[in-house]
């Protein structure tokens, strides 16, 4: 049992069924089913236990299908859940009372921004203030912080549906952060950025859950961003929590092997084979993969028997990791 | 003013600036919307040539069409179809505060392009007026506004339901047309028929301010009919807050 006033975001046992319709193909089946239709359950998300404190950074991955937008729609108000209890900062999401949205947002990179396009940014800012009674003075103070953290000046006169897709995204963030919010649901916040925009975000995240102490539930598919943002990381797939832990720890458990990273001009192939399986070879420079527990030793080796030039030891690109959990489900 | 009030009065505001910019786009809309009643006026006053009253009725309800259009089917139902009503569900706001203002600040453009041109046209057609009659017109042109909304607002929301909403709400606004006084003045129709069209809403709709207006249907009448208007007012706010509940039931259990 959880302890529900400890903690900003309670899951337990959250589950959501969807009924979709079904038939054949062919005439004979589309007639039937005007009189008589089908439906089949579709288990989007089963039985999602998890608990998030206050302040906390959560990175939400998974596949394509795996539950985690539902999750995060039943997290924020929009989905009614078929079974299970949901509170967010005490508030019961799906009634949707405006104290709890006053407190919350919900980002999505899909729509950064939503509502009318023809408003310039700063109309959209101005109409944000009134929609959710800031004061002026926080009003003031909040919109020159995030002018100058997101770069809006250039944006501040300019209508939303004339802005690339990064330049929404910076405008979608001011709007909703200006206001406050306790708890941030970032849906893929980075989607469709270009390597700019995405470092740019990535850093205002970071700085804002540690300036403001709000509370994070991001989703992503890229890795980068939850390595660069959440400590600790909930995996799930077809709908169940598969991890729920430190980044780090779901590394190690699902590569129990390190790189070796080796310069050795001199060596031959025959002098690293035997230290562990080779990964890469150009130039001199060999990149081995050795179990965990045997690096210390094979270092060690490496070294007294080769004239090495430099040695890395790098843990597994955390796609690869990640990549290898979706495929082959967790050890 | 309360803050459901004050959010209105910031949408229709925010509306009103995002239309600024498609006032071509309102001109068309003006159009369409008199067409009908332009078709009746010429059908009509071929018929009858020698009633002005024909001309003041048909002239009146091309005011009253353009001061009561809906278009709910086309700013509600697209944010359904397009997953954005997701963010006016995480407002804290009823949703229905963005569908009204943004048919207010609608009917404020058409009214300020479509009015002058109305009026224009009564001129040159020879429509006349009492002033008794015109302000009488004003409590069932505000009814008027008020059924239609909700009628479409009713029609828009079984895009919960249908990607089809289009024809279900042209389907309505057919009914509004041969029923409300546009393909013919309800006091032109067969006994039984006008006994039937007066008591659905669909006069109330769009005839009967123009009736007042031009006097075909005043004093005690027109109270009874006024008070007829506003028991379909409650019927349909009843019936608007049942399918709203309904939908959201379903859109929140389905997903966008």
């Amino acid at each position: 049992m959880i302890a529900f006033n400890l903690v900003m975001i309670v899951a337990e046992d959250l589950t959501m069924t969807y009924r979709v319709p079904v038939r054949d193909g062919g005439l004979t089946a589309a007639l039937r089913s005007v009189v008589r239709r089908r439906y089949r359950d579709v288990h989007a998300v089963a039985q999602v236990s998890f608990a998030i404190a206050p302040g906390e950074v959560v990175g939400f991955i998974g596949p394509n299908g795996a539950g985690k937008t539902t999750t995060m729609k039943m997290l924020s108000g929009l989905l009614h859940p078929t079974s299970g209890v949901v509170r967010v900062l005490g508030f019961t999401p799906w009634q949707r009372r405006t104290p709890f949205l006053k407190q919350i947002t919900l980002i999505r990179g899909s729509q950064p921004v939503g509502g009318s396009q023809e408003l310039t940014v700063l109309d959209a800012l101005e109409y944000q203030r009134l929609l959710y009674e800031v004061p002026s003075g926080e009003f003031r103070r909040n919109l020159a912080d995030l002018t100058g953290l997101l770069e809006l000046e250039p944006l501040l006169e300019r209508q939303l549906r004339a802005l690339s897709l990064g330049e929404k995204m910076r405008a979608g963030l001011a709007l909703a952060l200006l206001y406050g919010p306790k708890v941030l649901f970032l849906d893929e916040p980075t989607l469709g950025l270009d390597v700019s925009a995405t470092a740019t975000i990535r850093r205002f995240l970071a700085g804002h859950a540690a300036r403001t102490g709000a509370t994070i539930l991001l989703t992503s598919h890229y890795m980068a961003d939850v390595q660069s943002l959440c400590q600790r990381l909930i995996l799930i797939d077809r709908g169940r929590v598969q991890y729920d832990g430190p980044l780090r720890e779901l590394a190690a458990r699902l590569s129990p092997y390190k790189l070796v990273r080796l310069n050795a001009p001199a060596a031959t192939t025959d002098d690293v084979e035997p230290a562990g399986e080779i990964v890469e070879s150009a130039n001199g420079t060999w990149v081995l993969r050795v179990p965990r527990e045997r690096v210390a030793q094979v270092t060690a080796r490496l070294l007294t028997t080769l004239d090495v030039a430099d040695l890395a030891v790098e843990e597994p690109a955390l796609e690869n990791v990640i990549d290898r959990a979706y495929r082959d489900g967790l050890p | 003013m309360n803050r459901a009030l004050r959010l209105t009065a910031l949408r229709v505001r925010r509306q009103f600036l995002d239309w600024s910019g498609g006032w071509w786009f309102t001109l068309t809309l003006v159009a369409n919307e008199a067409i009908g009643p332009l078709v009746g006026l010429f059908v009509w006053s071929t018929v009858f040539p020698d009633d002005r009253r024909v001309i003041s009725y048909f002239v009146a309800l091309i005011a009253v069409q353009l001061m009561t259009a809906s278009y709910e089917n086309h700013t509600f139902s697209e944010t359904v179809y397009q997953g954005t009503v997701s963010h006016e569900l995480l407002k804290p706001q009823p949703v229905i505060v963005n569908p009204i203002g943004e048919n207010l600040a609608i009917r404020i453009w058409m009214t300020l392009f479509g009015l002058p041109l109305t009026v224009l046209t009564g001129l040159g057609l020879g429509s006349s007026y009492r002033w008794p009659d015109l302000l009488l017109a004003i409590p069932a042109l505000a009814c008027a506004a008020i059924l239609r909304f909700l009628f479409t607002w009713i029609l828009a929301l079984t895009a919960f339901w249908t990607e089809r909403v289009h024809a279900v709400v042209t389907f309505g606004s057919v009914l509004i047309s041969l029923l409300g006084g546009a393909a013919a003045p309800i006091s032109l129709l067969p006994a039984p028929w006008r006994a039937i069209a007066v008591a659905l809403p669909f006069h109330a709709m769009l005839g009967l301010p123009a009736d007042i207006a031009t006097g075909a249907v005043d004093g005690p009448a027109a109270a009874v009919a006024l008070a007829r208007g506003l028991a379909w007012i409650l019927v349909f706010t009843a019936l608007a807050v049942v399918v709203w509940r309904s939908g959201i039931r379903r859109y929140t259990a389905v997903g966008a």
